[in-house]
Parts: C-alpha cells; sequence; structure tokens
C-alpha cells in the first residue's frame, strides 16, 4: 500500500487561481518525500488537501489507504500533522498541550503521561514542559509541534516547512529527530521545503513544484543525474549587458547543453566541465569580457530546479543561511 | 457520540484554563455592568421604583445587571477562536479526530461556565445591594443556570462570526448586538409604561422574557409560565446561533 497517492489532484480559489494544478503523486510508505518549491507553488495547498483541511476542486486522493474525501476521518486518525506556522496556543505549558492532543487523539489515558514524557525528552524540551508556551523561542515551538504531531505513533507525518526561520543547530536538531524516526521507526515524511539542502539531504524522493505543477520527481542523485553535464559558472564583470553578451559567447561553444542567465552571473552546462573553462573563458576574452570568477561544479538539486522551471529556487526566510551554494557555486 | 461527549469535555476544560490566565478579560465584563447598576439605582432608583409603582428597584434592576454581564463575557467568545484561528491552534484541533461539533461545543460550553461565574458575582453583589430574592436559593440556582444557558446561546453570535471570518472586529460585533436588545426589552421600566412601538418591539425580543424570567425569580416567586418563556426564548435563540455556527463550521473545510 502507498502511504499517498493522488492523481489529478487540483485545487483552484476564486478568481481562477490554480494553487494546484492536476498533480500525481505516489509515496510508498517507510519514505521521507521532500516537497521542493518556492513560497506560492502550491507545496502548502497540497499538505492541506492531503491532511482533510481543503476540500480538492478534482482529482484524487488517498492517504495510507483512505480517500482524503470520503474518510476524512480515518485520514485524520492516522496521521500526525505540523503546519506552516506552529500552531499552538500560548496559553498553555507544553505538557498540557501534549496531554491535550493525547486525549484528542484517543491515547488512552494510562499511557499518556508516560507518552509526554518520552515526546518532551525526544524533543529535548523536559525543562521547559511546564513553562507557558509563550515564553519559548521560534525554534522550541517547532519542536513541540513536531512533538504533538508525533504524540499518538502516526504511520505518516506531514512537515509543511518545519525549518523555516530557524537557525542552524534548530534545524540540525529537527532533521535528527525526522532521520531517527524514520530510521528506527519507519515513520513516512511528507516534507515541504523551500531549502535544497534540507531536501537533498533527508528525502529518499523529491518532487519539484513549480505554479502548482511538478516539474521532476525522483530521488535527489537520479534528479541530479538526469542533468548529466558539469556546471560552469562564470561570473561577468559589466553589468546585466556584459552578462547577456557573454551568454552569447558562450553559445558558440561546441558541447554546450544548455546556458542560464542568473543576476551577474552565466551558468553554463558542458559535458566536460575540467576542459571545458579555458575555452570558455577564451571565448568571452574574444567577445572583449572578463570572468570575475569561475567555478566548476557537479549538478546540485538547484541546478535541477533551474533547468525544469527556469529560475532559482528563492527560499523566502533564512534561506542564506540553509543553502549557500544558491547561486550555483557549489 | 461518546467521542463528542468527552471532548468536548477536555476542550471545555482548556477554555477555562485560557480564562483564568487571562483575568484582566473578565474584570470590564464584571465591572461594567457593576457600574451600570450602582449608577442606574442609586441616580434614579427611588424615583422609577415611585414612578411605576415598583417597591424594590434594586431587585428590577439586578436581573438587568446580570444580563449584561453574562452579554459581556459571552459577546467576547468570539475572540478567543480568533485567537485559535489567528495562531493557527484551530487547524490543529481539526486535524484531530475530535468531532467537528466538539470543537465549537467545549468553547460553547467553557463560555456557559464563564458566564455563570460572573452571573454568580453579580447576583452576590445585587443580593449585597438589597435586591433580595424571592423564591430563596432554589431560585438563584435557577437564575444562575438560565444565565448560563442565555451565555452559551448567545456566545453562538460570536463563535459563528469568528468561525466564518477569522476577524477580531467582526468576532465583536457579537456583543454590540446585545444593546439594542437589552434597550428594547422592559430593561429599565415595565413594558406597559413604554409607547405603543416600543411595547410591540419588546414584546417580539427574546430579551424580554428571559428578563421577565429572572426578574420574577427574584421579586415574584415561582411563575412556571413566567420560567418557560424564558426557556423557549433562549431555546430559540440558541436554535439560531447554533445552526449559525453548523454552517459556519462547515463553511471551514471547503
Amino acid at each position: 500500500m502507498l502511504a499517498v497517492e493522488a492523481r489529478g489532484l487540483t485545487k483552484h480559489f476564486p478568481q481562477d487561481i490554480r494553487a494546484v494544478d492536476g498533480i500525481d503523486l505516489a509515496i510508498g510508505e517507510g519514505m521521507i518525500f521532500g516537497f521542493l518549491g518556492a513560497n506560492g507553488s502550491g507545496k502548502t495547498t497540497t499538505v492541506r488537501m492531503l491532511t482533510t483541511l481543503l476540500r480538492p476542486t478534482a482529482g484524487d486522493a488517498s492517504v495510507l489507504g483512505f480517500d482524503v474525501r470520503r474518510s476524512p476521518g480515518e485520514v485524520r486518525k492516522r496521521i500526525g500533522v505540523a503546519l506552516q506556522e506552529a500552531g499552538l496556543d500560548d496559553l498553555q505549558t507544553g505538557r498540557e498541550l501534549l496531554t491535550l492532543q493525547a486525549r484528542l487523539y484517543r491515547v488512552p489515558r494510562s499511557d499518556i503521561r508516560a507518552r509526554v514524557d518520552e515526546l518532551l525528552r525526544i524533543v529535548d524540551l523536559e525543562d521547559a514542559a511546564d513553562r507557558r508556551i509563550k515564553t519559548y523561542s521560534g525554534g522550541m515551538q517547532r519542536r513541540l509541534d513536531l512533538a504533538a504531531a508525533l504524540v499518538h505513533r502516526p504511520k505518516l507525518v506531514f512537515l509543511d516547512e518545519p525549518t523555516t526561520g530557524l537557525d542552524p543547530i534548530s534545524r540540525e536538531a529537527i532533521w535528527r529527530y525526522v532521520r531517527e524516526l524514520n530510521t528506527r521507526e519507519g515513520v513516512t515524511f511528507f516534507l515541504t521545503t523551500q531549502y535544497l539542502e534540507e531536501a537533498d539531504r533527508l528525502a529518499d524522493d523529491v518532487a519539484i513544484m513549480d505554479r502548482g505543477r511538478i516539474v521532476a520527481q525522483g530521488s535527489p542523485a537520479a534528479l541530479k543525474a538526469s542533468i548529466s553535464a558539469d556546471v560552469v559558472t562564470l561570473r561577468i564583470e559589466g553589468g546585466a549587458e556584459g552578462v547577456e553578451r557573454a551568454a552569447e559567447a558562450v553559445r558558440r561553444f561546441e558541447g554546450l547543453q544548455d546556458v542560464r542567465v542568473v543576476e551577474d552571473s552565466v551558468i553554463v552546462y558542458v559535458n566536460e566541465g575540467s576542459t571545458a573553462i579555458g575555452a570558455l573563458v577564451l571565448l568571452l576574452s574574444e567577445a572583449g569580457l572578463r570572468a570575475r570568477e569561475v567555478t566548476l561544479a557537479r549538478p546540485t538539486l538547484d541546478d535541477v530546479f533551474l533547468r525544469k522551471t527556469g529560475h532559482h529556487l528563492e527560499a523566502s526566510d533564512g534561506a542564506a543561511a540553509a543553502e549557500p551554494t544558491a547561486r550555483g557555486r557549489r | 457520540m461518546i467521542y463528542a461527549v468527552t471532548d468536548t469535555w477536555v476542550l471545555t476544560l482548556r477554555a477555562l484554563r485560557e480564562a483564568v490566565r487571562q483575568p484582566a478579560i473578565e474584570i470590564g465584563n464584571v465591572f461594567i455592568p457593576m457600574f451600570f447598576f450602582a449608577v442606574v439605582v442609586g441616580a434614579i432608583g427611588n424615583t422609577a421604583g415611585r414612578a411605576f409603582g415598583i417597591e424594590n428597584y434594586t431587585g428590577f434592576q439586578m436581573p438587568v445587571a446580570v444580563l449584561q454581564a453574562v452579554a459581556g463575557a459571552a459577546g467576547t467568545a468570539g475572540l478567543g477562536m480568533v485567537t485559535d484561528i489567528e495562531r493557527g491552534y484551530f487547524d490543529k484541533l481539526m486535524l484531530t479526530p475530535a468531532p467537528r461539533v466538539s470543537l465549537a461545543a467545549g468553547r460553547l460550553a467553557g463560555d456557559g461556565v464563564r458566564t455563570m461565574t460572573l452571573a454568580t458575582l453579580i447576583l452576590m453583589a445585587g443580593l449585597f445591594a438589597g435586591s433580595g430574592m424571592e423564591t430563596g436559593v432554589p431560585g438563584a440556582i435557577v437564575l444562575l443556570l438560565i444565565a448560563g444557558a442565555f451565555g452559551l446561546a448567545y456566545s453562538g453570535i460570536g463563535v459563528a462570526i469568528a468561525l466564518k471570518t477569522g476577524s477580531n472586529q467582526a468576532a465583536q460585533i457579537g456583543f454590540l448586538i446585545f444593546f439594542p436588545l437589552l434597550f428594547l426589552s422592559p430593561a429599565f421600566a415595565p413594558k406597559e409604561f413604554f409607547a405603543p412601538w416600543l411595547e410591540l418591539l419588546a414584546t417580539i425580543n427574546p430579551v424580554t422574557y428571559i428578563l421577565e424570567g429572572m426578574r420574577d425569580l427574584v421579586l415574584e416567586g415561582w411563575d412556571v409560565q413566567s420560567l418557560a418563556a424564558a426557556l423557549v426564548s433562549i431555546a430559540g435563540l440558541a436554535g439560531f446561533t447554533m445552526t449559525l455556527v453548523a454552517l459556519a463550521l462547515r463553511s471551514r473545510t471547503a
């Protein structure tokens, strides 16, 4: 049985906004699935449909074998969800919130205390357990939110941008919990993210979402291999005009696969990067141009994203910290 | 069905915990009706009592203060719901297997208990000021139950608006609606003294019957017909407001 299956899943909003435009998904159990896309690409809307918070406009979706439209109650019993904004009640303590969640998820009363203690230990919140949530930092709130999603030991957990805006230490902590739960307990994760590094490091399979559609899907390694090219990034002096002229110049290179212009750089996809660099620099020189910086790298998910969507993935919050290679210099 | 009851119970406890941890919100709900009660009785109590042939104007006014406190507390019921929606906590609750009805019922029941607590404080202040209670302790308990039931029914307006709009400002309309309803009832004088148009409005106003039911417990004694009219009015109001809540809850998942 698949953990998540969707066919032609669609959500339109008034004024003909096509938030999700007929996507197909097939996510196996025990997998960490990364749903990668920029803000507004339709990731959250997809999660809200799969978790029964939003009715699809068209298409079918089933979660752990239950149709999200016909059996929303059965779906809700079996999944854990931590949405993009850690939806917590500031006036409760961490322990009270988890206890309430446990009761609403039908955890046997005799097991609640032990389960809450266990979760507080897992997310390192034992010391803050009896403090009101309004005193928690952003990272602590995210960890508590994750614990709340796990209270009933779900087999499938949806995490909607669980690390957006977090500092690197909190981000690493969330990644560690996800990996441990996946390895130790076989929990399936459906993880949306706008961080390439997060998808690359955590996910077994990745789908790239752009403007409501899935434009690429596969394991990070397979997606990167699909480019089958080296990436040469040439940072050009001479402003926008110089960059345009440089792009024209390098198009004459034999063995060229693709050229993209991003800000002050020309990104060139070639068969053999190590031998191409000299020739590319020479072509620039013949055109009266100079590269300030030249880098050679294997393709990253960012390159996959760029090739599939025509633009870089620009995370809205803390992106620089998470993804220092967003300019193609990895 | 059993989960609808148990989940409503745990969510009621949560709503009450929230109220206890924000005592400042209740101060206005107690202070304003007590202030009006003291000023109206102190300023025009003797004159109004003589003019309308009411011996105990303090007792005549006490249920008005109780209703005002109840409406004040119930009118802010939607604000708690809006806060949950804005924080995203309502989504978290919607994601649990709890029956949808419990999500609204827990908050409404919490408001019912909250309003009864405020009503108890006003009742005690009224007794201290000399309102008396013709039906004794059992009558006081019935009066508080009526107050709680009215509070529960009335909070449905704010909760429905909150669910539908998720807007703080809109949710406060619930409280504002009460003022015309109170002033179009025999709050300050028996309706026999009203101009015909006002008497007609008071006759079709459900608050009139709730107020008169409570007032009879204080001033007259047990009157089954008066109590029945109060209960029917509350049931009618609850039927209307709970339908709004149910429709608003449904629209949340559209």
